[in-house]
């Protein structure tokens, strides 16, 4: 599949990545100016990661506009998010980023003067049709918000409440497949030992891992992530950072942050939304380190936002 | 299934979706149902009430213009004229009800005024609960105190009150209210801002003049409305008067004599087996009965509309 | 000049102050008026009925005239019973109505209408007076509004279940035998020849029948089965726990349903709040995991809510259990029965109009059991809202 995977900007020419937009850590490009807070390290730099072109779509936005009531949220978003692939919604407070990460699972149903139009396709499953099954969409999609929120429950119970609720295992499965999410959330280790004491007894990153296996537990393909690690301390956003390089080996991560530091570090790709409009979206060091919009440089270096 | 990095739950058996749907869909027609049986008591009200009162007039000895003109009362007595005016009723739930409202208005907005404006934690943990406790004690125990401590030791050593009066009873239900009011009325001056009080206080203005000139003019429809669902309480508050306040109805002014209220004289017949269905007694509960819940209705839904304007101007 | 002469006449700050302060030592006066109010209340209520305690007050039931030996144990199990049936009428629907009317929130403008309308009528129904939920228990439990007949002395009523009907009579050797009734409504039946019978322990025994002129038998075994033609034999009816009958007449079903409907709008505003309290990041989740609306209420919303939920349901039945008025109207001002309670269709006293009699009657003594009944009655109250309190203080213990 070609398909493009870049907005046409309107000076550049080139509309699809080539190796060449893909640095080697050697070449890491400095800013000129020292004082700037251009970030400096680049996850898509490591080696082994794809190419983006090379990926097939796992969604499709085309055409979409969001409303909430007279207010509108986002315009035109034209955006392909490649499979096994880490995108980054980065953007200054208010320019829509967490709105179109939350319509991608049909979050806003729960808002009542939320609308939209245009379309957002999961394979074949058009999202934002009246008929979609959203119960069963979401368990294709998995979500994780900024603020933990554990139920009130036991580790153990937190975990296995979506596979509760959407298959019919035996108990020793379920205990697999806790065991399992777990320890792909990294957390096994350090709750194996109270799998049925309260969820509420973590620590605040251990409860963002928590939400995290939670998530991943119902086998979802892609996951959604609005700003993760904003109410975490600094060791436990390390690990949340680690945690979502490793699942972006089987998972479509679509990670809203406003840490421009935070989504150079952990994303492949990154959009950057302005006001409502995508302003620009490019392979991740393409972004911060030569981005084809003025806006996007006043933003990646700090002079906004 | 589950296996180094490879989650396979095809393998899984899968709940229905459309199962589960159906079963949320009839939990919601379950809840609606459960919430209309609220709706469905008040239609009963309002249904059984007009249905038998108009069993009252239907009857050929009773002319709707007297009951409410007729200065006696005397339905259920088995000699004499029958009076059926309700107007004596009427007079000893106002007076029972203005003695009450004179003791727990002006003592209740004083305290919540107290407890929301000048209270130390302290004070504060032991007023609270105490009046926590006094909203919880039943009404046959207040009937009871007035009849048994407030007209043998407060009242009788004043003055000529009688063994059933109606000034233990406003007394007592004034008591009684009195939780209500000041429940109320914190409300209401918590709703106040507190940037009102720092711009009063920032002038110069000494607490006391904050509170009376800032505070309560800005917190008056809230006590207003305190006022109002006091008022209701007072005025369908059945034990008390029962025991205190006697079973005669009384056209009078006086608070040293008995006077039986509408909600007392529902209760009084009820007790007395002389309640046929479709005796003149019967008939008279529901139009007394009918009288009541309208007063009490209408005061209760105006104290609520003014509550939610209020509640909404600062929020 | 003109400024001094002008800051000579601005009130003193000092009596402002002061007044500040006297208005500051009325409302702390005022305030603790109601304790005083509540202490002098205690004072009385146990100066004058302390003395009548003890523990066959509280086992004995009521005797006329003879207040050494009455006591307020019928009416403490007639409060339990009926406290039991109006919590649990009430708490299921009032759950319901409070869960409808906190997550479903409508999208249509008729089901917002419908939705204000609950919402509205709710809060209005707490401010109707308990005297008229009695009437209205009258109209609709004690006579179902004439739907199935009255009830009349000394028949059985029209719709009924869980009763078996025998007929009574005394044999010669003053011993009872019964025999079933094919005919529940005559009252009395004639026996003109011999039929099977049960005696006193259930045996089933030939009834002996002679005929008035004969002699009668010397035997006791055949004394005590041997009865006079023309003889009459009474109906009696036996009853099961589980009896029942339509209307359901004055009973503490009655009283129970109709107290449900007093308690109703408390225990849904309760349940109101217990239910916006649970935070809304919960719900995102669970429905961010896929749950639709039903799972999320009964896997996550609830059992977070049902701390508060139960704190304000015990608080509400607390309120129940001191409710005279619906109850005078409903069961009458009933203060003992012959037996105790057997099944949903008796009657009952309960402790609110137990006081309420006492303290009408004409024996100054009872006056001072009423006082005592108090007592009993204000300890029930402190154990049910400890019981409220200890059940939030463990909730909260476990979720901090």
């Amino acid at each position: 599949m070609h398909e493009t995977v870049v907005q046409r900007p309107a000076r550049r020419s080139s509309t699809s990545f080539t190796t060449g937009d893909f640095v080697s850590d050697s070449e890491m490009v400095l800013s000129s100016n020292p004082a700037v807070r251009r970030p400096q390290e680049f996850k898509a730099a490591r080696p082994g990661r794809p190419n983006p072109s090379e990926l097939p779509v796992a969604i499709s936005i085309a055409d979409f506009n969001a409303y909430y009531g007279d207010f509108q949220a986002l315009h035109q978003i034209n955006i392909r998010i490649p499979q096994n692939h880490v995108t980054a919604f980065i953007g200054p407070s208010g320019c829509g980023k967490s709105t179109l990460l939350r319509w991608i699972n049909r979050m806003n149903d729960i808002i009542p003067t939320a609308q939209s139009s245009g379309s957002i396709r999961l394979g074949e499953t058009e999202v934002l049709s009246k008929s979609t099954d959203v119960v069963g969409l979401r368990r294709h999609i998995g979500i994780v918000f900024q603020k933990p929120n554990p139920f009130p429950k036991s580790i153990y119970d937190n975990v296995a409440f979506g596979p509760r609720l959407h298959f019919k295992a035996s108990s020793s499965q379920l205990d697999q497949l806790v065991e399992w999410s777990l320890r792909k959330a990294a957390l096994w280790d350090e709750v194996k030992d109270r799998l049925h004491k309260s969820a509420l007894g973590l620590s605040g990153g251990q409860q963002q891992r928590l939400c995290i296996a939670r998530a991943i537990a119902v086998g979802p393909k892609i996951l959604l992530m609005d700003e993760p690690c904003s109410a975490l301390d600094p060791a436990s956003t390390a690990r949340v950072e680690d945690l979502i390089f490793e699942l972006s080996e089987q998972y479509s991560i679509v990670i809203v942050t406003h840490n421009m530091q935070q989504a150079s570090r952990c994303s492949d790709s990154t959009v950057f939304f302005y006001e409502g409009r995508v302003v620009e979206h490019g392979p991740t060091i393409q972004v911060f380190t030569r981005p084809t919009h003025k806006q996007t440089e006043d933003y990646v270096t700090g002079k906004f936002g | 299934m589950a296996s180094g990095d490879f989650l396979d739950l095809s393998k899984l058996p899968q709940r229905s979706t459309v199962a589960s749907q159906r079963w949320s869909s009839l939990m919601t027609i379950v809840l609606v149902v459960c919430s209309l049986i609220s709706v469905l008591t008040t239609l009963g009200i309002i249904a059984m009430l007009v249905y038998e009162a108009s069993g009252f007039f239907a009857n050929d000895q009773i002319r709707l213009s007297r009951f409410f003109t007729d200065t006696k009362w005397t339905v259920g007595q088995t000699q004499g004229e029958i009076h059926y005016g309700i107007l004596p009723l009427l007079s000893g739930t106002l007076r029972i009800t203005a003695i009450a409202m004179l003791i727990a208005l002006p003592l209740g907005v004083i305290t919540a005024v107290y407890l929301s404006e000048f209270a130390s934690k302290r004070v504060r943990s032991i007023l609270k609960p105490a009046l926590e406790v006094l909203a919880g004690i039943p009404t046959v125990v207040l009937g009871y105190f007035a009849m048994v401590f407030i007209t043998p030791y407060v009242l009788q050593p004043l003055g000529d009150f009688k063994t059933f009066n109606a000034a233990a009873a406003g007394i007592a239900v004034g008591i009684l209210c009195l939780p209500l009011v000041t429940s109320l009325a914190e409300d209401a001056l918590r709703a106040v801002p507190r940037s009102l009080r720092e711009g009063a206080l920032g002038l110069g203005a000494t607490r006391f003049e904050t509170t009376v000139k800032v505070v309560l003019p800005a917190a008056l429809s809230g006590i207003i409305a305190a006022f109002l669902l006091a008022l209701a309480r007072a005025i369908g508050e059945t034990m008390v008067v029962a025991l205190a306040a006697g079973s005669t109805p009384t056209w009078t002014l006086d608070p040293r004599l008995q006077s039986q209220t509408m909600a007392g004289y529902i209760v009084n017949t009820f007790q007395s087996e002389s309640v046929v269905p479709g005796s003149l007694s019967y008939y008279s509960i529901y139009s007394v009965a009918a009288v009541l819940f309208v007063i009490t209705f209408g005061i209760t839904v105006l104290g609520q509309y003014i509550r939610r304007r209020f509640r909404e101007v600062y929020n | 000049m003109a400024i001094s002469n002008t800051l000579n006449r601005t009130r003193s700050v000092g009596s402002r102050k002061s007044f500040d302060r006297g208005f500051q030592i009325i409302c702390l006066l005022v305030a603790s008026l109601a304790i005083v109010i509540l202490v002098m209340l205690v004072t009385a209520i146990l100066f004058k009925g302390g003395g009548w305690l003890s523990w066959g007050f509280l086992v004995n039931s009521h005797r006329e005239n003879l207040p050494e030996q009455s006591g307020v144990g019928q009416a403490i199990i007639g409060s339990l019973v009926v406290c039991l049936i109006c919590g649990l009428a009430a708490m299921p629907i009032g759950i319901a109505t409070a869960v409808f009317l906190e997550e479903y929130q409508p999208l249509s403008r008729l089901g917002r209408l419908l939705h204000g309308f609950i919402q509205l009528n709710v809060s209005n129904l707490a401010g109707v007076p308990s005297i008229v939920y009695g009437i209205l228990g009258v109209t609709a439990f004690v006579y179902m509004f004439g739907w199935f007949g009255q009830i009349q002395a000394n028949k059985p009523p029209p719709v009924e279940m869980g009763a078996s009907y025998f007929y009574q009579t005394k044999t010669l050797g003053k011993k009872w035998v019964q025999f079933p009734a094919s005919d529940r409504t005559k009252q009395v039946f004639v026996i003109e020849s011999s039929l099977s019978a049960f005696n006193e322990s259930g045996q089933p025994i030939e009834l002996n029948v002679i005929d008035r002129s004969a002699t009668a038998p010397t035997e006791p075994e055949l004394r005590d089965r041997t009865v006079y033609a023309g003889a009459t034999a009474s109906i009696l009816a036996t009853k099961r726990p589980w009896y029942f009958h339509l209307p359901f007449s004055k009973s503490v079903l009655s009283a129970g349903l109709t107290l449900a409907l007093v308690i109703l709008p408390i225990v849904i505003i309760a349940a109101q709040e217990a239910i916006r309290a649970v935070p809304s990041s919960l719900r995102e989740a669970a429905y961010g995991l896929g749950a639709n609306k039903w799972q999320v209420v009964s896997t996550t919303v609830l059992p977070s809510a049902l701390p508060g939920i139960m704190t304000g349901a015990i608080l509400a039945m607390s309120r129940a259990i001191g409710e005279a008025a619906p109850l005078l109207a409903v069961m009458g001002g009933v203060i003992s029965t012959t037996n105790s309670l057997g099944n949903l269709m008796d009657k009952s006293p309960v402790l609110p109009v137990t006081i309420y009699r006492w303290a009408q009657d004409e024996n100054p003594a009872f006056e001072n059991l009423a006082a005592a009944a108090i007592i009993v009655l204000l300890v029930f109250l402190l154990l049910m809202n400890s019981i409220a309190i200890l059940v939030r203080n463990r909730a909260e213990r476990k979720y901090a």
